[in-house]
């Protein structure tokens, strides 16, 4: 809520704080230059992957970020939600060369606000920062095309931070332990514990833990991998 | 010093050659001792018998003698006095006449040692031989004498023969006359005997020697025989074992070779050429708008859509090359995605079910498995006629499971029996060969009804889960 107090107080009272992360300078600095023309744009940052989004989010208080999905060490993925616990005012914008409907499914579930593809027109950029600044979802056009067959009859995959909490939780750990472990708020482990019983279908932590040992997870332990 | 051990440590083979030939070595030469010592010693038993036959049978003769010579003279002897020289002197006379073979002959001492009648060497006559000796010192009048006093006997000694003049040993028959104190005997030489004898001994030790040339020979022969079995099998073994491998590698190298030219002619075919039209376009508008010609805008506009196609076919084909989603996503959404693109292409119905955890195989399982799968849905579109797929992952308390279940006509059971080298054949032996690399397992029906291919990685290939901070569960969402 910080940023936007802080926007009012801006010269352009509608500038847009805008940051992309992407390991590629090409990319970073082309539609850098291109997103600079924009007058009510902007852009108060470009970061080379994950890592750096996470830990300068606080610092650059963007209101969306422009997030590759292939990056070395933090993807994108992972990034967005590990901001998204601390700071979920932020819209993501996926920005990926990939149009699988995995793709797009997947970097709805971790939370983006939206997914666009790298070889659409600079005008698409803009448009959809400016949509997900309205507070609604923007997919491009080959993004929904990817996604609208939605026959998915299999159960909802869990994200990488939830599967990381499960792990732990039917390792025995508490909601706090857990919450201290990842250095985040309690309440935000309890929301994700609630979400990964509704994916899974299971009401009590015994079941969790039945759960994934049953499935081969915890046991992988002993593998010495 | 450890290098020299190491140097003349002997190899596998070479000591499963030495385990086979030493005891070899050493049965046939226990034999050989066994069989030299029997027949040397049976040997010797024969040959003491057979001398003592002749010997004997020369004892019999020599006694014979004396008693027909004694049977010429005894009417004279018989009726003499012991005084008697005329009776003497004619019984000498007929005595002397008695000569036989080429040396035979009766003598006569009497018992002061005095001879009487030698025949053959007459020079001895009437001279007194008491203490006569032969070159071995054995004495031997006195010794006839005495024989001849106490009746009668044998005697062995060296006597020169009276046809050579060298001394040979002689075997005497002696008896004595006690009225007229004679000594009278005839000899025999025994050197034929000897000869024999020694014959029969030589030819032993040849045959004993023939024997033991024999069983080494055959010995060799036997480890000859060993080592070139060894040396055969094992050239065949290695020639085998070279063929194999350098069926693999050209394997290999077929397949980088043709994976390269597809990649080369998918970037000569597409990219180059769409990027040759981009550069035309850009000219155009370039020239059109340095003359102010407004329709340089739409060359821009067209170059940079031609871009856009660039892209996406780049795209397609990194996809190819290699899933990019396996290492993103994991290997759900990338089965997921991948028949997602079978179904689409062949129209053949699929489902799928996978498990809600993702990226919790180690990098090779998650490769070898899409591998498997894609391997699969190949064989499902050129041959199976199949009109529907399922294929499911799953995780449980041995590892992952892969199941790829189509309901078309199916193969010959047995991948092996298949000509390796026709595609379907060698796709199979690709599964397994993954697989092997992951001591998995991996299990092929395939009936008239459909093909149910069921690939298991060992739980050691899951990844541990990781309680640890961000960076930890991001490295194995990288992989």
């Amino acid at each position: 809520m910080t940023s936007k107090s802080d926007l009012t107080n801006e010269t352009h009272a509608r500038s847009i704080r805008v940051v992309i992360v992407d390991d590629h300078p090409m990319v970073r600095d082309g539609l850098r230059s291109i997103l600079e023309t924009y007058p009510d744009l902007n852009l108060v940052g470009s970061l080379v992957n994950g890592q750096e989004a996470i830990d300068q989010v606080a610092n650059l208080q963007p209101d969306v970020m422009l997030l590759d999905l292939n990056m070395p060490g933090v993807n994108g993925l992972s990034a967005a939600e590990i901001i998204l616990e601390r700071y979920p005012e932020v819209r993501i914008l996926i920005l990926s060369m990939h149009d699988s409907p995995e793709y797009v499914s997947t970097a709805l579930s971790h939370g983006a606000k939206g997914y666009i593809l790298k070889d659409v027109p600079t005008e698409e950029v803009y448009t959809a920062i400016i949509t997900v600044m309205t507070g609604q979802n923007y997919l491009c056009t080959r993004a929904r095309a990817a996604l609208s067959p939605a026959k998915d009859t299999d159960r909802e995959p869990l994200t990488s931070r939830e599967q990381t909490i499960l792990l732990q939780l039917a390792q025995g750990k508490s909601n706090k332990n857990v919450a201290e472990h990842l250095e985040i708020s309690v309440r935000t482990v309890e929301t994700h514990r609630k979400n990964i019983k509704r994916k899974l279908g299971i009401s009590s932590t015994a079941g969790l833990t039945r759960y994934a040992l049953e499935h081969g997870v915890l046991q992988g332990t002993g593998g010495g991998l | 010093m450890v290098f020299f051990s190491q140097k003349i440590r002997p190899s596998y083979g070479q000591k499963l050659s030495i385990l086979a030939t030493i005891p070899l070595v050493l049965a046939v030469a226990a034999i050989a001792a066994l069989v030299t010592l029997q027949s040397t010693q049976l040997a010797e038993k024969e040959i003491k018998s057979l001398e003592e036959t002749l010997i004997n049978a020369k004892k019999a003769e020599l006694r014979n003698y004396v008693k027909q010579a004694t049977l010429g003279f005894y009417y004279i002897y018989g009726r003499a006095d012991p005084d008697d020289e005329e009776a003497k002197k004619q019984v000498m006379q007929i005595l002397s006449a008695m000569i036989y073979g080429t040396d035979g002959f009766f003598f006569v001492y009497d018992y002061d040692g005095t001879n009487l009648v030698s025949p053959r060497q007459t020079e001895m006559i009437n001279k007194n031989w008491s203490g006569l000796a032969d070159s071995r010192g054995t004495p031997v009048v006195d010794e006839l004498i005495r024989i001849a006093r106490s009746g009668a006997g044998y005697h062995t000694y060296l006597w020169p023969k009276p046809s050579t003049g060298e001394e040979a040993q002689m075997i005497s028959y002696v008896n004595g006359f006690q009225n007229w104190r004679w000594a009278l005997g005839t000899g025999v030489f025994v050197d034929d005997v000897m000869a024999t004898v020694a014959a029969a001994r030589l030819e032993v030790e040849t045959r004993v020697k023939l024997t033991f040339f024999y069983i080494g020979g055959i010995t060799l022969a036997a480890l000859l025989l060993v080592f070139l079995t060894g040396m055969v099998i094992n050239i065949r073994e290695r020639r085998l074992a070279d063929a194999k491998l350098k069926q693999l590698t050209q394997r290999i190298l077929d397949t980088q070779e043709e994976e390269r030219s597809r990649v080369a002619r998918e970037l000569h075919d597409s990219i180059s050429q769409i990027l040759v039209g981009v550069r035309f376009s850009l000219e155009l508008a370039g020239r059109r708008l340095n003359n102010g010609d407004k329709k340089g805008m739409e060359n821009l506009t067209k170059g940079i859509d031609t871009i856009n196609g660039a892209i996406q076919e780049v795209r397609r084909i990194s996809r190819d090359l290699r899933p990019g989603m396996l290492d993103d996503l994991g290997l759900g959404p990338a089965l997921k995605a991948l028949l997602d693109e079978f179904s689409r292409r062949t129209g053949i119905q699929t489902d799928i079910k996978t498990v809600v955890f993702r990226n919790r195989l180690d990098q090779d399982s998650k490769i070898a498995l899409y591998r498997i799968a894609q391997e699969a849905l190949t064989n499902i579109e050129r041959h199976s006629e199949a009109t529907r797929v399922s294929l499911s992952l799953s995780g449980h308390k041995k590892g992952a499971t892969l199941q790829i279940i189509d309901n078309g006509k199916g193969f010959s059971q047995n991948p092996n029996q298949k000509d390796s080298t026709s595609f379907e054949g060698l796709g199979l032996r690709n599964m397994m060969e993954r697989i092997e690399q992951l001591d998995g397992t991996i299990q092929i029906s395939s009936s008239g009804a459909g093909t149910t291919i069921e690939a298991i990685v060992p739980l050691s290939h899951l990844l541990p889960p990781e309680n640890k901070t961000t960076e930890a569960i991001e490295y194995d969402l990288q992989k």
